[in-house]
């Protein structure tokens, strides 16, 4: 489905990812693991058009992304839940949904999938007419991640959802995302540091570390490996 | 009393005008986050068009409104797109503050050598028109661009409000970075942007044409009360520019009327430099 080979990008003459090269396929959710500084979030918005690559390519589903902008990404079926969620905090819940729809297609489709979402997060139809600024941070996670679903994503990127998060609440959220990728055929790509809960549901992950993948694996391969271990969770 | 009446109402329809001014600035600035300097130039550039399309077609100033709007529009998508567009991505204010002082510059020189120093009015065969409203006497031209203000204030609102478009500006003066991850055309809601922010400096100008004189420096004045204005009523705030706008009208009358019409400016300056001082104090404390 995803598959990003060899991909440079950096900011003007500061290079961060080198040579990045892995697979997303279709239904699985794969973990993209790494500390603070890996690179992870530059090769979120790389991947997502608002940073263009020097060098390699993106291919989601046989179209090279590369060199497209973040409307043409999001087009392909690519949504992400970005890190620090990124809301229009003096806008509505609702307003901030509505701003999902990007397309004709997904606009066409608001009011549907708008119930679901509503399904997945029934606080968020209780806060709706409230502005998104206003809400806990949990429940600004779900917003951000509500307003992704509104877009129709067959391959859904979080970035960082863990991110200053009661862990209960992390939990809820990755519990949507799996189940959206067992049930709905939605490929999620799980973006985090915390590595116990990212490999507790995800099927494969990768590490990246200085901006290259310095390892892979299933999620229990990874789990049980010497180098991940001491590196991230400290056993 | 008639005389107070008579000044409250007068401060009310100018006000109306820096309102719009204030309103157009801050769009612009809650987009993009700089101050346009060149606005007051904009309603200069309004008034004159409004000059010409009526003494050449012989049109009534106020049906030169849309056309107005139109073609101020055009020329604020024009210069954000070949001008300032390229210069937001250097980040440095200089850059944009020279731009826009320097397009101002350029725009009120250039109708010095279009049309002369020479003060200019659209004669039209109600401008001596009033209206008696028990102890207030109206000015047909200032009720007319009064009303007309409003009817834009509201529309600016609700299309900012309920449309698509005014929510995707919304977004992108909220978050530039959220709007991205959404899809949304920066660029062209910068566009749109300056052009709506210059059409309504540009309609404010056509609108005064009715009773006002038209000359090169015309818009300074405004220019500067769009800024205080766009500062009193906060920064990005809409309605809070059309209230800001509304007060500005008042106090000048107020203070021409009770004090001496000389002493308006110097008033008017003052009072901005105390809400300021009071609202940094405030802040201050709060901390």
């Amino acid at each position: 489905m995803l598959k990003v080979e060899g991909l440079r990008a950096g900011y003007g003459a500061i290079n961060i990812l080198w040579d990045l090269t892995f697979e997303v396929r279709d239904g699985e959710i794969v973990a993209i693991l790494g500390s603070n500084g890996a690179g992870k979030t530059t090769m979120v918005r790389t991947v997502c058009g608002m940073l263009r690559p020097s060098a390699g390519s993106v291919l989601f589903n046989g179209e090279e992304l590369a060199k497209k902008n973040s409307r043409a990404v999001l087009d392909s079926g690519i949504v992400q839940v970005p890190e620090g969620r990124q809301l229009f905090t003096e806008m509505t819940v609702l307003e901030n949904l509505e701003m999902g729809a990007f397309n004709k297609e997904t606009r066409a489709a608001f009011q549907q999938n708008l119930r679901k979402v509503y399904q997945w997060f029934p606080k968020l139809e209780e806060r709706a007419k409230q502005s998104a600024g206003t809400l806990s941070g949990g429940e600004q996670q779900m917003v951000a991640v509500a307003r992704a679903l509104i877009g129709m994503p067959k391959l859904l990127i979080l970035d960082e959802p863990s991110l200053g998060l009661a862990p209960n609440i992390v939990d809820d959220i990755l519990a949507v995302a799996s189940s959206m990728a067992r049930n709905d055929g939605i490929s999620v790509m799980l973006v985090e540091q915390d590595i116990t809960k990212a490999l507790a549901c995800a099927d494969r992950g990768y590490v990246i570390e200085n901006g290259r993948i310095a390892l892979t694996g299933s999620a229990a391969e990874l789990s049980a490996n010497e180098h991940v271990k001491k590196a991230y969770l400290g056993i | 009393m008639s005389i107070f009446l008579q000044a409250c109402v007068n401060g009310l329809l100018m006000g109306g005008f820096y309102s719009l001014m204030g309103m157009g600035q801050n769009v612009i600035f809650g987009v993009m986050k700089i101050v346009n300097f060149c606005h007051g130039e904009m309603l200069m550039v309004g008034m004159y068009l409004t000059y010409v399309l009526s003494t050449t077609f012989g049109l009534d100033p106020y049906l030169c409104v849309p056309l107005v709007a139109i073609l101020m529009f055009c020329l604020g998508a024009v210069i954000q797109h070949t001008l300032i567009t390229p210069s937001l991505g250097t980040k440095s204010f200089t850059n944009l503050l020279f731009l826009t002082v320097g397009l101002g510059l350029l725009l009120s020189n250039g109708a010095l050598v279009l049309f002369g120093s020479e003060y200019r009015t659209i004669p039209t065969t109600y401008s001596q028109t009033y209206i008696s409203l028990g102890p207030v006497n109206l000015a047909l031209p200032r009720l007319i661009s009064f009303g007309v203000l409003i009817v834009i204030s509201v529309v600016l609102f609700a299309f900012l409000k309920y449309t698509k478009t005014g929510k995707q500006i919304r977004a992108v003066s909220q978050n530039p970075v959220g709007a991205e991850v959404v899809g949304i055309n920066t660029k062209r809601i910068y566009i749109l942007t300056y052009g709506i922010g210059t059409a309504l400096a540009g309609v404010a100008g056509a609108l005064l044409t009715g009773f006002y004189t038209i000359f090169p420096t015309a818009g300074a004045s405004f220019g500067f009360r769009a800024l205080i204005v766009v500062v009193v009523g906060g920064l990005g705030s809409i309605p809070g520019a059309f209230f800001a706008g509304i007060f500005l009208g008042l106090l000048e009358t107020m203070v021409a009327l009770f004090i001496s019409p000389s002493y308006s400016d110097l008033i008017v300056f003052i009072t901005f430099i105390v809400i300021l001082v009071v609202r940094q104090l405030i802040i201050i404390r709060r901390k």
